[in-house]
């Protein structure tokens, strides 16, 4: 009925390690932890499955493992929600599916110094369910905010939809606690502290642990930041004829210099397009409506209220039209759940069909926009005429800097990819639409990526490229805290950190 | 004996290929979203955190099954983990921001009941819940444990109460209702009585039919469906009032589909039906009830039907009850873990399922965890037991303010 | 009436509002029915309808009371409903 993967002797230690129902590793266990959201090669499903799948609760059972991982050479790699965007918690070489969601404890609350300390397989909603009465919030709001778990926020060094007021994941994580490649436990803070928010003591080793896809490591606890829980939200949706001018008033709204804007997010024409398919706020705007600036802001009542109406005037005087309370506010409550919808995709004949949501995160400055957007979108066309399971859903260019809601962006381009159409032929296709995408992001002095992780097929190969010599030292790295390579792999091209070892075989 | 084992496989192999052919599309249009926010408020994931219980994989697995990767015997003890509350279908976004645009919506608790019943056609059954199909169609009711079940006792909670046989409305009494938790239908038909219904029962009911359809039993579940109509046309009955949110599911999903547009039934929910009475004064609650209370709302009545004011507008019309609520989208996430057979099948499960429903009441410090749903009150009462919380059926307690003595 | 009829489950025709784009209630868009010939449509009682779009309404309203107290609208900031001064 199930096929084992694994020897029986390293089964036998899992289970030592776990009891019998920690280690799975029956088909279902393995299929149903392959995949991450972003649009797959289901074609191939079966080549990328881990070999088993383990459950620990405690960072001793999550050590243990990488140690034995190491003694044996077998990959690990880390999952929690598996929501991520660049395949970070799919094995590239089976190995142990090291799935944190049983390390959901939240350990401590501390209203005094402001902290929350939390294991890895926490959601945030959930977690600020349980902070709502204590007046607090643990502010980390990405897209997948409902669904998405803070180990893998720390995984990916994610992006929040209200970054611009209460920073990204990395700026939230006072310190962490991490099972290292090689299975030694540290803690990695500001210098030795736990709860400390800046120090500068010895080197800078925390950001490393943010970001690295799971090749660093596993995180097993983190302590974050508590910010207090706001009075009151607004959100902003102005319309405009053209795009150039939405994107003159994005930049004035950004850079209006207010404590209390979280973000501000720029539609293009595409996307006015796209969402007049579906979306009952848009279906029946008028047809001089191409491109939307929404804005949101939180705190006291007393520092939104005179700022919003600053906002107010500068969106209206920047050539913007108020779209109207029930359109601001529906479309900003509904900000996590407007996105992967499937039935989103649509033929050039018109045709509902069912496609996966390719998110592109590239981070570029304000001052290339229009002509990104003008390039991806030819690169679009181009592939959709071609090969027929593609479609354009337009572009959102959302302020990327924490605190900073101005100078650069998150610019992402939604294609739509049909699935079910998936062979080899079709999936180079994409591929090579992939590519093409990022060789405009990095013309334009851009990032291949702003928050998803670039460790992906379409992405990575241009990593080295992008990073330059920073790409050495990442190898450096790797290579000096995970000797025996068990950490996820294959990710990242990380391989070259090793192959020196091969050429002297 | 080889021929068959062959023609059994084979036979298997077919049903798997038009199961997965037919479950494609709503299995795609899971899978290629993958977003699961479905995972936070379904219930067996709450307590199992394993991911092979998640809505989403049971989706993936089809998709895994038409690519010839997985087989329904690899899948059909996973399937078990499903209480068919609805929560994930109606969270998904494909459903809550698109099912109503597309006429197309995601379907967790039909995909979930399909394979289920594609494990039952192809030989691989759970042997509680076979057994506890065998014992309801052997006794024509459901096996409500701990008491002698059978046709001769199925209207005995209704003794004295001087109720007639057939007419033009008919009481639907659940199993658990007229086996178990007596108490409840008898609040019930006297509240009813109360309010001036005028209503009978069946002559001869059988189990509705429904939680053989949840485990995968699909001939016997219409068996009973076609047993229980022709009672009903028998004496004439134009409506049914039903006391529990399984049979209303039941009898507003499960039937039409057997019966189609013959099918002209009127279907009334108690909760419903009861806050009418109390909005037109046919109803008046004059006993004060002074306890501090939660309510839970049913899965089947929230979730799957969107039934979740008139309770609360009864619990709010009953003096002397100080009504601590929790709103009715964060219940989306909350279950008894009594639905969909786990409770036969997986008992463990499910109290530990009602012991986080017990847990989330005791935050608010209540005495007192009103439901709505005969089902779910024999786990929760058992969590409760453990926490000094007491849980009843709503209908008791306006029986109660009401003034009306419910005997036994 | 709250009680459930299938007569009444059956949705009304669709008018028509733009290219790809019906109703059939009130405020309820639709796509049209012919471009769902490749993904094929599921019958949707009206119950289930109904059921979905009161869903959102609350979901979305329980997503705002999630992150905040108080929602800001216009005349929460003494401009006009178009978002223009009252002045």
């Amino acid at each position: 009925m199930t096929t084992t993967a694994i020897s029986d002797a390293l089964y036998d230690e899992l289970v030592g390690i776990l009891g019998p129902d920690g280690v799975l590793v029956d088909k279902p266990a393995r299929w149903n932890r392959t995949r991450t959201p972003a649009p797959f090669p289901v074609h191939r499903w079966r080549e990328l499955v881990p070999d088993v799948v383990v459950l620990p609760r405690t960072t001793d059972q999550v050590a243990e493992i990488v140690r034995l991982a190491n003694r044996t050479r077998t990959p690990v790699v880390p999952r929690a929600a598996g929501t991520g965007l660049t395949d970070g918690a799919t094995p590239m070489r089976g190995g142990i599916l090291l799935d944190v969601k049983r390390m959901n404890q939240i350990r401590e609350i501390d209203l005094v110094d402001r902290t929350v300390t939390v294991q890895p397989g926490i959601n945030m909603l959930k977690l600020n369910e349980v902070l709502q009465p204590h007046g607090v919030m643990f502010p980390d709001d990405p897209a997948s905010y409902p669904c998405s778990m803070v180990g893998g926020r720390i995984g990916t060094s994610g992006w929040s939809l209200i970054g611009a007021r209460y920073g990204h994941t990395r700026d939230l994580v006072c310190s962490m606690e991490v099972v290292l490649p090689t299975g030694d436990v540290i803690r990695v803070g500001e210098g030795g502290g736990r709860k400390l928010r800046k120090a500068s003591t010895g080197y800078t080793l925390k950001p490393l642990f943010i970001g690295h896809e799971g090749t660093l490591g596993v995180v097993t606890e983190a302590t974050l930041e508590l910010v207090p829980r706001p009075q009151v939200e607004f959100a902003a949706f102005f319309g405009y004829h053209d795009y150039q001018t939405a994107w003159t008033s994005t930049g004035a709204l950004a850079k209006s210099g207010f404590a209390t804007l979280a973000g501000v997010v720029l539609f293009d024409e595409w996307k006015l397009a796209y969402l007049r398919r579906d979306d009952e706020a848009y279906i029946e705007q008028p047809d001089w409506l191409k491109s939307v600036v929404a804005v949101a802001m939180y705190g006291n009542e007393a520092e939104v209220v005179p700022a919003a109406r600053e906002i107010m005037r500068i969106g209206r005087e920047s050539g913007g039209t108020y779209l109207g309370d029930e359109v601001s506010q529906g479309d900003w409550a509904a900000r996590h759940d407007r996105y992967a919808i499937p039935l989103h995709g649509r033929l050039r004949s018109g045709e509902v069909v069912p496609m996966s949501w390719h998110c592109e995160d590239a981070a570029l400055n304000y001052s290339v926009l229009p002509q990104v957007r003008e390039e991806w979108h030819a690169i679009a066309d181009r592939y959709i005429r071609e090969y027929g399971i593609f479609d354009d859903w337009g572009m959102f260019a959302y302020t990327n800097g924490a605190y900073k809601p101005w100078g650069d962006y998150l610019v992402e381009i939604d294609i739509g990819i049909w699935e079910q159409k998936l062979d080899d032929t079709n999936w180079e296709a994409w591929l090579a639409c992939k590519r093409e995408i990022t060789e405009v992001t990095l013309k334009h002095g851009g990032s291949i990526s702003a928050c998803h992780g670039a460790s992906r097929e379409g992405d990575v190969e241009f990593v080295p490229t992008e990073l330059g010599g920073g790409f050495e030292v990442m190898k450096k790295v790797k290579r000096a805290l995970d000797p025996n390579n068990v950490m996820n792999p294959g990710k990242y091209l990380l391989d070259r950190a090793y192959q020196g070892d091969q050429e002297e075989d | 004996m080889t021929l068959d084992a062959d023609n059994d496989a084979e036979n298997t192999a077919e049903l798997s290929r038009e199961f997965a052919e037919q479950w494609r599309d709503p299995a795609y249009g899971c899978f290629s979203s993958g977003h699961k926010f479905c995972r936070n408020v379904c219930p067996v994931m709450g307590v199992t955190q394993n991911e092979n219980h998640s809505p989403t994989a049971f989706h993936a697995n089809v998709v895994a099954m038409g690519q010839g990767d997985l087989t329904v015997e690899d899948v059909a003890a996973d399937y078990v983990h499903c209480t068919q509350c609805g929560a994930c279908e109606l969270r998904c976004p494909n459903t809550l921001m698109a099912g109503d645009f597309y006429r197309a919506r995601t379907r967790t608790v039909d995909v979930v009941k399909a394979m289920r019943a594609l494990a039952v056609q192809s030989g691989v059954e759970q042997p509680r819940w076979k057994r506890w199909v065998e014992a309801t169609v052997d006794r024509r009711n459901e096996p409500v444990l701990d008491v002698p079940v059978s046709q001769d006792n199925v209207g005995r909670w209704a003794d004295g109460l001087g109720l007639p046989v057939g007419g033009e409305t008919l009481l639907f009494v659940d199993c658990e209702a007229a086996f178990y938790r007596t108490a409840l239908p008898r609040a019930v038909a006297l509240v009813l009585q109360a309010g001036g219904v005028e209503f009978g029962l069946m002559r001869e009911q059988w189990c509705c039919g429904g939680p053989a359809l949840e485990m995968g039993y699909v001939e016997q579940s219409r068996e009973f469906a076609e047993h229980n109509v022709a009672d009903w046309r028998a004496v004439g009955a134009r409506r049914i009032i039903t006391l529990d949110p399984h049979d209303y599911i039941s009898f507003t999903e499960d039937y039409p589909r057997y019966f189609g547009d013959e099918y002209e039934f009127e279907i009334v929910h108690i909760t419903e039906l009861v806050a009418e009475l109390v909005r037109e004064g046919k109803l008046t609650f004059t006993v004060p009830v002074e306890r501090v209370a939660t309510y839970h709302d049913p899965c089947r009545l929230n979730k799957r039907k969107g039934i979740h004011q008139s309770p609360r507008e009864i619990l709010r019309a009953i003096p002397g009850l100080d009504f601590r609520d929790v709103d009715h989208v964060t219940q989306w996430a909350y279950c008894s873990g009594a639905g969909g057979g786990l409770a036969i099948e997986k008992p463990e499960l499910t109290a530990a399922i009602s012991a986080q429903r017990l847990d989330r009441a005791a935050q608010l410090e209540v005495d007192l965890l009103v439901s709505a749903c005969v089902w779910s009150e024999r786990p929760l009462a058992a969590a409760g037991e453990e926490r000094n919380i007491e849980v009843r059926d709503l209908m008791e307690l306006v029986a109660e303010s009401a003034g009306i003595e419910v005997t036994t | 009436m709250f009680g459930f009829r299938l007569s009444a489950q059956r949705p009304p025709e669709p008018r028509r509002i733009k290219d790809d784009v019906v109703m059939r209630f009130d405020h309820v868009y639709e796509v049209s029915p012919d471009k769902m010939t490749v993904f094929r449509q599921q019958d949707l009682p009206a119950w289930d309808t109904e059921r979905i779009v009161g869903s959102r309404w609350d979901h979305l309203d329980w997503m705002h009371r999630h992150f905040a107290d108080k929602v800001l609208g216009m005349s929460d900031l003494g401009l006009r409903e178009d978002g223009t001064p009252a002045e």
